[in-house]
């Protein structure tokens, strides 16, 4: 009986313990979200200050990300967790490197907004460059929701998504190389644009790694560099052999 | 405590009419040459009906939401009016207590402004409608998680880092929609937390309005001017100019600097209201700071007779230098300008274990106490002829406290009539950097 108890106290701390890092990193994903974001105004509205400001404030993100991993060691270390509570500090520190590339493409763009902000602004505005944002700042804040309910449906809505992504951006080069050549004088923003969309293709990619890491985490089912289509079937062949998908777990 | 009289009365009766019956029974057995069977038929039969009823009872209880109580007389009749009683006494006050949940639940469902109630672990207990949309909740299935896994904007967090919540905190949310959120945490009873959520997008909206139009206006005032001011100028350097014109000459180029003064300094208040976050910058060395500002005090064609600085500390302080140097030129120019000639200004620049901190004093003519909360609103006057006179623009300390704001300081005021002023610029340690160390990078300094 009292060991009974003993167990179910360190199991309890050790929820604690996992409960409080993935604050963390969800917190961490919070304030990568809003880099991101001010980024995207920054080009949108002109500010050059913001673009800055969003450029220097990229080392708070590797900072978190540090200290997340540091955690990390430490529970694994000290708690040697096994299956799923082995699986959720995997998927961690996974997904904190992933959201600390995104810190740095957000630095990017607000580098080069900056940059942009002193140029003269083309006559649609950054048009696509705001849809693209759209999209892509909907993709980061899904996954990060996705992983605080552990909702594989919505992870694999995000995964989705990235496709959208895709044709955007190749949508934005075709349209990008028509402007160079019809006026060559906007080659040099034409560039700076791409970098941006790059990037925010980029932050695509790594908001579909976390939604993938959400699938591992729940179901132990590593989907990387797996076709959509077959993440959806094996998940639904597991679901329909009754195996509990354990959600809301840790 | 006694049973109800008629209780007593139907059983009085009740036994009464056993004993009738029985005395029947044993007439009718005396007939037969039986009497004790005639009682015991009796009694039986008397028996078999009291069973009927406790049968009939007991199912009434078991379906009394949907059958009506069985007919009785007697003290059957008595017992199933007193059980219909409490019956019909507990429905009427549940169906009370659940018209009133219901009310309470609906009112709070239709708030116009989002609530979420916490547990002390701050997780999703209950929330309504409104809150849901707001914040992004879903219904049911977001019980149990923490809010600020699903609140994940930074200010929040250092909210609730800060656990002061006496004000709201004002976070901007991109996702579904752009949109402006006041949040507030009211704590009660035992540990939990209600979260107060608003959509003050339209107040935010109208604010930048209101910056931008300041910003625009003042921006626009400022060619206009210029050529007033640059024709004037002309204008007085004339040798053909009528000697009457000199004196209105002469004043109509002193409200043109006051006013090129005020459009100034209101496009610096904008510039500074523009951006709300916390001014980064590089270590600024205050002590020399200090000297030229000194140095512009002596140039001013009067000035009071003595000028101090005493920089105690050699450390620097982390700033923007354009703000810093015009929150610091602003108080120095107040003292000099308050200050008669035979008067004295001290610039005191000194570091201890609360911060940094910078203070001008001055012998001037000081404030009466009533002006002092007051002193760093928008072209608030202590003494409107006086300080027209002076020229001021009237925004002066208003841009000290937004420049101290923005870097994590506050501005304290010590005055009285006659006795001079002291301004005092407090900044937090942070801000602050031993002269002695090298700073590594610029854009580690708010690690």
């Amino acid at each position: 009986m009292e060991t009974a108890d003993l167990t179910h106290h360190i199991s309890r701390r050790f929820n604690e313990d996992l409960e409080r890092v993935r604050t963390k990193v969800l917190a961490m994903g919070g304030f990568v979200e809003q880099q991101i974001q001010k980024a995207i105004n920054a080009l949108l509205e002109g500010d050059s200050a913001l673009g800055e400001a969003v450029a220097l404030a990229d080392h708070q993100v590797n900072n978190m990300e540090v200290a997340i991993d540091e955690e990390c060691s430490r529970i694994l270390a000290t708690r040697a967790p096994a299956a799923g509570d082995l699986r959720v500090i995997v998927a961690i520190i996974k997904t904190i490197t992933d959201l600390e590339r995104m810190g740095d493409e957000g630095e990017k763009i607000g580098y080069i907004a900056s940059r942009l902000a002193t140029m003269e602004r083309p006559a649609d505005k950054y048009r696509e460059i705001k849809h693209l944002g759209r999209i892509v700042t909907e993709m980061v804040h899904d996954s990060l929701d996705a992983f605080a309910r552990m909702d594989v449906d919505a992870a694999l809505r995000v995964a989705r998504q990235d496709r959208l992504v895709d044709e955007e951006y190749e949508a934005i080069q075709r349209q990008s190389i028509t402007f160079m050549m019809e006026d060559p004088r906007s080659i040099r923003r034409a560039l700076d644009v791409m970098w941006i969309v790059r990037s925010l293709e980029r932050i695509g990619d790594h908001a579909k790694n976390i939604s993938e890491y959400i699938i591992y985490m729940v179901y132990g089912k590593d989907v990387r560099h797996t076709s959509l289509d077959d993440i959806e079937r094996a998940l639904g062949e597991r679901n329909a052999a009754g195996a509990n998908p354990g959600q809301g777990g840790a | 405590m006694t049973p109800p009289r008629a209780a007593l009365r139907a059983l009085g009766y009740a036994a009464l009419r056993v004993a009738g019956a029985a005395l029947a029974g044993a007439l009718l057995g005396l007939l037969a040459g039986h009497p004790w069977l005639g009682i015991a038929a009796v009694l039986a039969a008397y028996l078999a009906v009291q069973l009927v009823m406790l049968y009939r009872l007991e199912w009434w209880l078991q379906h009394r939401s949907v059958a009506d109580p069985p007919e009785a007389h007697g003290v059957w009749g008595t017992v199933i009016a007193l059980i219909a009683r409490l019956h019909r006494r507990k429905r009427f006050h549940k169906l009370r207590f659940v018209q009133l949940m219901r009310q309470l639940q609906q009112s709070t469902a239709a708030l116009p402004n989002g609530v979420v109630i916490l547990n002390d672990e701050r997780e999703i207990v209950w929330f309504n409608r409104m809150a849901g949309q707001l914040l992004g909740l879903r219904p049911n299935i977001d019980l149990g998680l923490r809010i600020e896994n699903l609140v994940r904007e930074p200010q929040f967090a250092h909210y609730l880092e800060k656990a002061d919540y006496t004000n709201p905190v004002v976070v901007r949310r991109s996702s579904p929609s752009e949109i402006f959120l006041s949040l507030q945490l009211v704590a009660y009873g035992d540990g939990q937390q209600l979260l107060l959520a608003a959509d003050v997008s339209r107040q935010m909206r109208l604010e930048a309005v209101r910056r931008d139009f300041v910003a625009n206006a003042s921006h626009e005032l400022r060619s206009p001017l210029t050529v007033i001011a640059g024709y004037l100028e002309t204008l007085a350097h004339d040798p053909a100019l009528a000697a009457e014109f000199a004196a209105p000459i002469g004043e109509m180029r002193r409200q043109a600097e006051r006013m090129t003064a005020i459009v100034r300094d209101l496009l610096e208040l904008s510039r500074l209201e523009q951006t709300d976050e916390r001014a980064g910058g590089t270590p600024l060395d205050v002590g020399g700071m200090l000297a030229l500002l000194r140095k512009d005090v002596l140039a001013r064609a009067q000035h009071p007779r003595e000028v101090r600085v005493r920089a105690e500390s050699a450390a620097t302080l982390i700033g923007r230098e354009s703000e810093i140097h015009s929150a610091f030129a602003n108080l120095v120019d107040n003292a000099a300008k308050y200050t008669p000639a035979e008067g004295a200004i001290e610039m005191r620049w000194w570091v201890d274990s609360e911060g940094g901190h910078f203070a001008v004093s001055d012998t001037g003519i000081g404030i009466a106490a009533e002006h002092l909360p007051r002193l760093t609103e928008r072209f608030y006057r202590v003494d409107p002829g006086r300080s027209r006179a002076t020229g001021g623009s009237g925004l002066g300390l208003a841009i000290v406290k937004h420049v101290l704001q923005r870097h994590g300081g506050s501005l304290e005021v010590r005055s009285a009539p006659g006795e001079g002023s002291t301004f005092t610029c407090h900044f937090p340690p942070e801000r602050i950097r031993p002269a002695a160390s090298v700073v590594v990078a610029p854009r580690t300094e708010n690690a």
